[in-house]
C-alpha cells in the first residue's frame, strides 16, 4: 500500500508540480481504484502498470477540467507561473528531502507540454518499460520513442536555460 | 555509414538506451566526436538521463495513507468523552492478546514449580519473600544435585560397560555383516532366511545386550548413594 501510494504520490507531484494537489489526486486514484478494482484483469498488464495507467487518466482529466483556471494567451507560457508560484508556497516545506536539482527539475518539467512531461516521468522518474509506457499511454511504441526523445532533449535545454547543468 | 545531426537527434535515446546497432553505434559516436554541437547535446541529455534514474522518490505526506483508507474503507469511529477511556478493551478480546495471556499464565506456572512453589500445596508463610528465596535456592540446588547424579551414573555405567565389552574383534555383532549386493549375487531369494539365521548365534547376541544393563543395575544404588551424599552435603552448605 505505502510502496503504491509513493509511487502514485510522486507520479502525481511530478506532473501537477503541487503536493497539495497531488496528494487529493492520490487520495482520488486509490477511491477510483477501490470501485475499479474487482474489473481489474490480468489482460490489462500488471497491477503497477495498470494502476499507472489509472493515475495518468486521473491526471489527464484533471488537467483539462483545470486548464479553463489556468488558460491565458499560450498554457505552455502560463503553466510555469502559477506552477512555480504552487510549488515555492506548499511544496518544499512539505518535501524537506527534495534536493536542489529535484526543484529545479521540477521546474523543468512544468515547462515541458504535458504529452512529453508525462513521457519523460513515466520513463526515467517512473523506471517504465517502453512497451509498459506504450500500454499506459494508449500511442503506438513509435510515438512513445519520439516523445521520450524530444521531452529529454527539451528538458535539458530548459535546465541549461535555467543555468542548471545537469551533466 | 553517413551520419547528420538531424540524425543524432532523432536517435539519441536509442543511443543512451542501448537500443543502436554496432554500426549506427559507431557512426553516432564517430560524429559526436567530430561535432561539437552534437557532443554538447549528447552530455546534457545523458547526464541528466543518469541524474534522473539515480535520483530516489520523494516521500509522500504522511497523513496521505490514511487518507487514503479513510476514503476507500471509511473514518474509523472514534468514542467521545468518557468512552475514549476504554477504547482499549476491544484489544482483550483479540486473540493475539488470548493466546499471549496463556503463554505468560503458562511461563508463571512451570516457574513455579520449578522454584517449589506447588499452588494447591502453598501456605500462607511460603509467600513470604525469606521463603521464597529459601526455596528457590533449594530447588536449584536439588536441580544441580540431580543433573550431577546423572552425570556421575552416565560415567559409571560407560566406564563398567568398557570393561565388561570383550574385544572388538571376538565380538560375532561387530564383523561385518555381507552387503545386500553379495547376498543377492551369491544366493537366489529365497534362500536369505537361511543365511542370516546361520551367521548370527542368537545366544552370544543376548548375553552381549544384557551386560549394559546388568553392570547398570549393579552400579545404581552405588551412584544413588553418592548422588545422596551430594545432595546432602549442597542443602547443609545452603544452611
Amino acid at each position: 500500500m505505502r510502496r503504491h501510494s509513493r509511487r502514485v504520490f510522486n507520479l502525481c507531484y511530478r506532473f501537477t508540480g503541487n503536493s497539495t494537489e497531488a496528494e487529493d489526486l492520490s487520495q482520488e486514484v486509490f477511491l477510483r481504484l477501490y470501485k475499479t478494482l474487482s474489473s481489474y484483469k490480468p489482460a490489462f498488464g500488471a497491477f503497477p502498470t495498470w494502476l499507472t495507467s489509472v493515475t495518468r487518466n486521473l491526471l489527464v482529466d484533471n488537467y483539462r477540467r483545470t486548464r479553463r483556471d489556468r488558460q491565458t494567451d499560450s498554457i505552455d507560457d502560463a503553466m510555469p507561473q502559477l506552477e512555480e508560484k504552487h510549488s515555492s508556497a506548499r511544496a518544499p516545506d512539505k518535501l524537506a528531502e527534495a534536493t536542489e536539482l529535484s526543484v529545479q527539475l521540477q521546474r523543468g518539467l512544468a515547462r515541458l507540454s504535458p504529452e512529453l512531461r508525462e513521457s519523460v516521468i513515466l520513463r526515467d522518474l517512473q523506471g517504465l518499460e517502453y512497451n509498459e509506457i506504450q500500454v499506459v499511454l494508449q500511442v503506438p511504441a513509435g510515438t512513445v520513442k519520439s516523445r521520450i526523445n524530444r521531452g529529454r532533449i527539451e528538458l535539458a535545454r530548459i535546465l541549461t536555460e535555467m543555468g542548471v547543468r545537469p551533466s | 555509414m553517413d551520419w547528420s545531426c538531424a540524425f543524432t537527434d532523432e536517435r539519441l535515446s536509442d543511443y543512451l538506451d542501448g537500443n543502436l546497432s554496432p554500426a549506427e553505434a559507431a557512426a553516432f559516436s564517430a560524429h559526436s566526436a567530430e561535432c561539437a554541437n552534437c557532443a554538447q547535446t549528447v552530455a546534457l541529455v545523458s547526464g541528466l538521463v543518469n541524474r534522473m534514474h539515480k535520483m530516489e522518490m520523494l516521500e509522500e505526506p504522511p497523513q496521505l495513507v490514511a487518507k487514503i483508507l479513510d476514503a476507500t474503507l471509511g473514518p474509523r469511529t472514534q468514542n467521545e468523552g468518557w468512552k475514549r477511556w476504554f477504547d482499549w478493551v476491544p484489544i482483550l478480546w483479540q486473540p493475539r492478546f488470548a493466546m499471549g495471556l496463556a503463554t505468560v499464565a503458562a511461563l508463571l506456572i512451570v516457574i513455579s514449580y520449578t522454584a517449589g512453589l506447588t499452588p494447591a500445596k502453598l501456605k500462607k508463610a511460603d509467600l513470604s519473600p525469606t521463603n521464597v528465596f529459601r526455596s528457590a535456592n533449594r530447588q536449584a540446588h536439588l536441580t544441580y544435585a540431580r543433573g550431577a547424579k546423572f552425570v556421575n551414573d552416565l560415567r559409571v555405567v560407560y566406564e563398567i560397560q568398557s570393561k565388561l565389552q570383550p574385544e572388538p574383534e571376538t565380538l560375532p555383532v561387530s564383523t561385518p555383516a555381507p552387503t545386500p549386493e553379495k547376498e543377492h549375487d551369491s544366493q537366489p531369494p529365497n534362500s536369505i532366511p537361511q543365511q542370516k539365521s546361520q551367521t548370527s548365534p542368537i545366544p552370544n547376541r543376548t548375553q552381549v545386550r544384557n551386560r549394559p544393563i546388568f553392570a547398570f543395575l549393579l552400579t545404581e544404588s552405588l551412584a544413588d548413594g553418592m548422588a545422596e551424599i551430594t545432595i546432602n552435603s549442597s542443602t547443609r552448605s545452603t544452611r
